[in-house]
């Protein structure tokens, strides 16, 4: 029995449906990451886990107690925001200690508690700050620190990260990661930057237009694209147009060149494609021009035209091997495991 | 040139404003033939009158607040937070009590609430009080509303609501602990307009015959010559008291909440 059961729930707004059949079981202490374009229903989900939205259908199950009733502020739940929504008239530790008093936690408990929070995210000293005198990166700690005062029996980050600088947002992102691990709290994580899902959760679920187009790990998201939408929005693509020559035993030609992809395949046409790292240059394979060449450090990244397509590669440095120059003629290949093949 | 012309505008202007209050200063100074004395404020200040009604007019102003921010910080707050379409309605019914004159708000009350209604309450002085306070909340109804949506501009009404409804508040802890300090600031400029408005209100007062210091005044200026020149004076520097306690108050809260 799993500890968050969202039990096909479905959302309109007027004639508008957001939200279609949407099933989900996530498991005790599992972090789990909305991941899709804005507008796709994601936020909209979350609303209706925290309270702020009512289904139009379906169930909110927490810890065997059907909630999808239940108002906010009675579902004990947690829940950071993009725009931190601190108190501004309440010192931090006030602001950490609010849903203790709320919840009528006596004053020493209350102390003793916002100070282990406030240890926590590593900010003990600020206590008697007011958040318009904290960064960013701390104001949205703190509300963190809030938000698991009182305990909740879920976290829900509503894309927590999306409002601050690059370098902040990595760190910030690890530490939520170890909090949460360190707490054993089930988390739903709600953002629409891939890196970021990809690195923090246990599991995925990417949503398209209202649905839960897959549900995995990142790995599984991430190699196994279970749509051609999965496929496109979570890492980099290069795609082709493959003519089947064997469907069978999965041979197909692209460009004069033959792929062998040992699998099954639908006869006709279908579209092949490749993450980046899965191409190389190789003696054998689809023609292709060099048009541009990016040294990134740990990664060179070059540029491509092949089939009449932009094709990106990415390619481990190297130390001594030299860079194809732009212009330069090549041949490109990719493991047969390294091709996904899409439906659309 | 262009200088010469701005302070050209700014000593008329000056003295457009200046030259009554000065006269009326001098004036009230003259009640003893041939020096300045403070004779005329010594009689007004000693007069029971004036401090009957100016207590009332005070006590009534301070009510009037307490009603005004009861209707207006609620009504505002859930306006913002869940009918911001209906907000230019709102702020158009708002705005109705200075196009409608108070002498017509206060006919209608007494038609309304005349002693043959339903709800006879001009037959009793406490019930005739409570008429005049709602009148006054109504006048004050702009200036507070006005006020209070302002500051309630400067937050984010729906993330703090919901910030504090996961964290299990209810809607009376949400708008008396965190709405309400937040727009202090502003409540309190609302609430300083409307106590110079009903300081001096007359109209309402008179019609339903309560003991105001609006009507006070209009009696004392009808009576007598020099001490209206004092209570005139006394009046203004109530306002302008009040118009700077207005200015420190939001200024003290404002430095507490944000630097700006």
């Amino acid at each position: 029995m799993s500890f968050l059961t969202l039990d096909h729930l479905q959302k309109s707004f007027g004639a508008t449906r957001v939200v279609h059949d949407f099933d989900l079981a996530i498991e005790k202490g599992e972090f789990v990451s909305f991941l899709g374009p804005s507008g796709c229903g994601k936020t909209t989900v979350l609303r209706m886990v925290a309270g702020f939205e009512t289904p139009t259908a379906g169930r909110v199950v927490i810890d065997g107690q059907d909630v999808t009733r239940a108002r906010p502020n009675q579902r004990q739940i947690g829940m950071v925001f993009q725009s931190y929504a601190l108190f501004p008239n309440l010192t931090v530790a006030e602001n950490v200690g609010f849903g203790l008093r709320v919840a009528g936690v006596p004053r020493a408990d209350r102390a003793g508690r916002v100070a282990e929070m406030l240890d926590l995210i590593g900010l003990p000293d600020l206590g008697g700050r007011y958040p318009w005198q904290l960064s960013g990166g701390q104001q949205q700690r703190v509300a963190l620190a809030r938000a698991l005062a009182p305990r909740p029996r879920v976290l829900l980050l509503d894309e927590p990260l999306s409002a601050l600088d690059a370098k902040i947002r990595v760190s910030l992102r690890n530490q939520i990661r170890e909090i949460q691990q360190q707490l054993g709290i089930t988390t739903i994580f709600v953002t629409h930057d891939q890196e970021e899902a990809l690195s923090i959760s246990d599991r995925i679920v990417v949503m398209h237009k209202g649905i839960a187009d897959q549900t995995g790990t990142p790995a599984q998201i991430y190699n196994q694209p279970a749509t051609d939408f999965v496929a496109g929005f979570v890492g980099t693509l290069n795609r082709f147009e493959a003519e089947v020559l064997d469907a069978a035993r999965g041979l197909v030609r692209v460009e004069g060149a033959e792929i062998a992809l040992d699998r099954p395949l639908p006869a006709g046409r279908i579209t092949l494609a490749a993450r980046p790292e899965s191409l190389r240059i190789a003696p054998d394979g689809i023609p292709a021009e060099i048009t541009g060449v990016e040294f990134l450090g740990s990664v060179q990244r070059l540029r491509a035209r092949a089939a009449g397509r932009e094709v990106v590669l990415d390619r481990f440095n190297e130390p001594g091997a030299e860079l194809p120059s732009p212009g330069a003629q090549v041949r490109l290949a990719a493991p047969g495991a390294g091709w996904l093949v899409l439906t659309g | 040139m262009r200088r010469v012309w701005s302070w050209a505008a700014l000593i008329v202007g000056g003295l457009y404003f200046l030259l009554p209050l000065i006269g009326t200063i001098e004036f009230s100074l003259r009640m003893r033939r041939g020096e300045y004395s403070l004779d005329a404020y010594r009689s007004v200040l000693s007069d029971p009158n004036f401090r009957a009604t100016f207590s009332y007019s005070v006590a009534m102003a301070l009510l009037t607040i307490v009603l005004g921010v009861l209707i207006v910080v609620p009504t505002a707050y859930w306006v913002r937070l869940r009918l911001p379409r209906l907000r230019p309605v709102i702020e158009f019914i708002t705005l109705l009590p200075l196009v409608i004159p108070a002498i017509v708000v206060v006919f209608g009350y007494i038609r309304l609430y005349n002693t043959s209604s339903v709800l006879p309450l001009t037959g009793t002085a406490s019930g005739t009080n409570l008429l005049l306070l709602c009148g006054y909340a109504t006048l004050a109804l702009p200036y507070m509303y006005r006020a209070v949506d302002t500051g309630l501009s400067t937050l984010d009404v729906r993330s703090l609501t919901e910030a504090a409804q996961s964290l299990g508040a209810g809607w009376v802890r949400i708008i008396g602990r965190l709405i309400l300090p937040n727009v202090l600031g502003a409540v309190m400029s609302g609430a300083f307009l409307s106590f110079a408005i009903v300081i001096g209100e007359f109209t309402m007062a008179a019609l339903l015959n309560r003991p105001a210091f609006g009507p006070y005044m209009q009696l004392l200026g009808a009576n007598r010559a020099y001490e209206p020149a004092a209570l005139a004076v006394i009046a203004f520097a109530v306002t302008w008291g009040c118009m700077g306690l207005m200015q420190l108050i939001s200024r003290l809260f404002g430095t507490r909440i944000r630097p700006t």
